[in-house]
């Protein structure tokens, strides 16, 4: 495949997100543009791997092919308020550390169904700190929802219908 | 030099100027263009070229920079535009921004705009009734405002002529409340939809669900196809614009329209800063129009001017227009323009579940929105302790339920593996209210705009009957999807400023009497014969049903009158 058409497909895939290759930027800075915040690479890696444990890689792309930890960063810098912003940033350092203590390991080094562990602990911690509880609920509704509505999920999976043409009030429920 | 002046009054010079492109505007602009009169219409705001200017309307969601949500930074600029349902990524190039053009809020009031060719006739929920005698006899009824100069069997006629052209989809129900129309075939109401109207019918006399009547085409006939436009395609992405022509516009009906006959000139970037009355001459001889890109000013001239600006830009223009003759604005000798201004209250929901009827669900998408509740309070006689009442809208949707708890494959299978849950339902409700003189607009005495008109003022509230109607509306439905055995019934008082309805209307009331009104029977300013206001600011009262369909009759009717009159001399 073409090196120009790759970058022409992860831009459609990112759903236009601009992407700049990382040379022409910052050494170790999120590979998107971002206007408020301040994402280093490292932290977008340790988000491409948390989305890919919530949306994994199967027989279909996971949301790390797809992508989708840029569009939840997209979405955090230009939708959220500075406060929520600066909770996710926090909560991300707080799970860092987290993972640090029980694994004495960092998030990418640990296998996946540790990382699963992991996050449903997090999930199900109704004593959670705040931030901790923030980043998660933003992370996994945004990559829910940018993996929902990405191209390939809407064109391959789901088949959203920009045309139906057609609607009927009455219509009966297949039963398995 | 003077032949040169003669010239440029010449080619300024119209036989009609309609100022304003959207629903009533480009009516207006169809009629006078039809019967052979070159018109001048004048637009405000940019062009919008049908299907051309609809940058957004084939997208997908993940084509939008954040799936169709404003960023926070245009949401916190835009707090008034923020909180009207279209502005999305995907229609808020058709609405106005707060920060461009300002206005002054004496009491908080949403006001909505589209300031493009088409107005916000590219925006509009597209539902259409019909006015009855019910409505047009309540302030004579029930004792406020004035009566209305015109009764049913004066509009009936016009009702069909703009029905067939426009193209309206809905079923003939015989209520009287509700006279049938011109119609395409209806939507039909969904399984729940038709439960809850066999319910209703069953218990009360007088409340029916019927399909939601919309200026959709859901078959076309010739007169449509002639248009240029087809059958809508159920996308249910009206606000983007309809590469189908689907729905009524003026973009893809009127306006296009007009232009085939050779008769129309449309001059986009025209704020109309004023009407020109001529103190010698007594009448109305064109408008005053700067250029918002230029600056410039122009004055165009007609011999007749219908102002169709958007109801409360209508009375800002009438407000802003004095001469000698009429230095409290144009047609203003009584001293009311601008007031009695009412709207509708659309600051209540409801919302339940139903757990019956699950061997059925939709299968496409239905562009009326579901079922309609015509009014049923106070309709044949007073029954409650307040005025007037509300119609209701009603629809019903199966939830899709997924299972989104963990992560990884599980969840990953689980979010593409959608299971019909309840029916989801859903009522609002849009409530008469009352004009009253309490609640006006005015200019304001310092502050002008960009092109140095006065910015307009608004006042207006709610008042006890709003309150009181509200209430009715919250148990009358809480007791009727009681009774259809829905359940997690939730009401939702909105407290929503008036205005986000986008139903405002008056302040140039129709009437019989010059003392108390300022338009006669047939929208012509009592006071000034050449100059017709057929938009929401002519209403006398709001009633219950969507305005758009009585605009574009009542300017049919009057750009009628108004030919016949310019042939007989009467308008000079």
């Amino acid at each position: 495949m073409e090196r120009r058409l790759v970058i022409k497909q992860i831009l459609i895939m990112a759903g236009g997100l601009a992407l700049l290759p990382s040379c022409l930027r910052d050494a170790g800075k999120s590979s998107v543009l971002l206007k408020n915040l301040d994402v280093s690479l490292d932290q977008e890696k340790l988000l491409a791997e948390i989305a890919e444990t919530i949306i994994p890689k199967t027989n279909t792309p996971g949301a790390k092919e797809l992508n989708i930890h840029l569009f939840v960063l997209k979405m955090l810098d230009d939708c959220y308020e500075p406060e929520e912003q600066q909770l996710f940033l926090k909560g991300l350092e707080a799970l860092k550390d987290k993972t640090q203590r029980r694994y004495s390991k960092s998030f990418i080094d640990i296998a996946v169904p540790e990382r699963q562990e992991l996050l449903v602990g997090i999930e199900n911690d109704k004593e959670a700190s705040a931030e901790l509880a923030a980043f998660y609920k933003i992370m996994k509704g945004k990559t829910i929802q940018g993996y929902l509505n990405s191209q390939y999920v809407m064109t391959n999976l789901t088949k959203w219908e920009l045309v139906p043409g057609r609607y009927n009030g009455y219509y009966p429920v297949k039963t398995a | 030099m003077s032949n040169l002046n003669i010239d440029a009054e010449k080619s300024h010079t119209f036989d009609a100027i309609v100022i304003g492109s959207g629903i009533s505007g480009g009516w207006a602009a169809k009629e006078f263009t039809e019967k052979g009169l070159k018109t001048l219409v004048l637009e405000r705001g940019r062009d919008v070229q049908h299907i051309t200017d609809y940058p957004t309307t084939n997208k997908y969601t993940y084509e939008f920079e954040h799936y169709g949500e404003p960023a926070l930074a245009i949401r916190k600029e835009n707090p008034i535009a923020s909180r009207c349902y279209v502005f999305r990524e995907d229609a808020m190039h058709f609405v106005v921004k707060d920060q461009e053009h300002p206005y002054v809020q004496e009491k908080p009031f949403d006001w909505i705009r589209g300031y493009q060719v088409g107005g916000k006739s590219l925006l509009w929920a597209r539902q259409v009734q019909r006015w009855s005698d019910f409505d047009f006899e309540g302030p004579a009824r029930d004792d406020f405002a004035v009566d209305w100069p015109i009764r049913y069997k004066d509009i009936a006629p016009w009702y069909s002529y703009v029905e067939k052209f426009a193209g309206i989809s809905g079923n003939k129900d015989g209520l009287s409340q509700l006279p049938d129309g011109e119609f395409l075939p209806g939507y039909p109401l969904n399984a729940v939809e038709d439960y809850f109207k066999k319910v209703l019918t069953n218990k009360y006399s007088n409340r029916h669900v019927i399909s939601a009547r919309c200026a959709h085409i859901s078959k076309p006939n010739q007169i449509h196809l002639d248009q240029g436009r087809g059958q809508c395609q159920n996308r249910t992405l009206c606000q983007r614009g309809c590469p189908f022509g689907g729905y009524f516009s003026s973009n893809a009906s009127t306006l296009p329209w007009a232009a085939k006959t050779g008769n129309l000139t449309l001059r986009p970037f025209s704020v109309v800063e004023s009407v020109i009355y001529d103190d010698k001459k007594g009448k109305v001889t064109g408008v005053r129009v700067v250029d918002t890109n230029t600056r410039e000013v122009t004055e165009y001239y007609a011999k007749v001017i219908f102002v169709n600006a958007a109801a409360l830009n209508t009375n800002l223009i009438l407000l802003n227009s004095k001469s000698q003759r009429f230095p409290q604005g144009l047609g203003n000798d009584n001293g009311q323009l601008g007031k009695f201004v009412a709207f509708h209250n659309y600051s209540a929901r409801i919302s339940a579940e139903y757990d019956g009827l699950l061997d059925y669900t939709t299968d496409g998408r239905n562009p009326a929105g579901g079922g309609y509740l015509p009014r049923f309070r106070n309709v044949f006689k007073q029954e409650t302790n307040f005025k007037r009442g509300y119609a209701a809208g009603f629809s019903a949707r199966r939830m899709n339920n997924k299972d989104m708890s963990g992560v990884g494959e599980g969840l990953k299978a689980n979010l593409l593996k959608t299971t019909l849950g309840p029916w989801s339902v859903g009522s609002h409700m849009m409530g008469e209210t009352i004009p009253k003189e309490s609640n006006f607009v005015n200019l304001d005495p310092g502050k002008k705009d960009a092109w140095g008109v006065p910015l307009l003022n608004i006042s207006v509230d709610y008042d006890e009957n709003d309150v009181l109607m509200k209430k009715d509306y919250l148990e009358q439905l809480t007791e009727m999807f009681t009774e259809a055995g829905f359940t997690n019934i939730k009401q939702n008082d909105a407290s929503q400023a008036p205005g986000l309805d986008i139903h405002e209307m008056g302040g140039a009331r129709m009437g019989h009497d010059p003392k108390t009104s300022i338009l006669n029977q047939w929208n012509q300013l009592h006071a000034c014969k050449n100059v017709f206001v057929t938009d929401g600011a002519c209403m006398t009262s709001t009633s219950t049903q969507n305005p758009s369909l009585t605009y574009m009759a009542l300017t049919a009717r009057a750009v009628d009158y108004a030919v016949k009159a310019m042939k007989k001399g009467d308008l000079a």
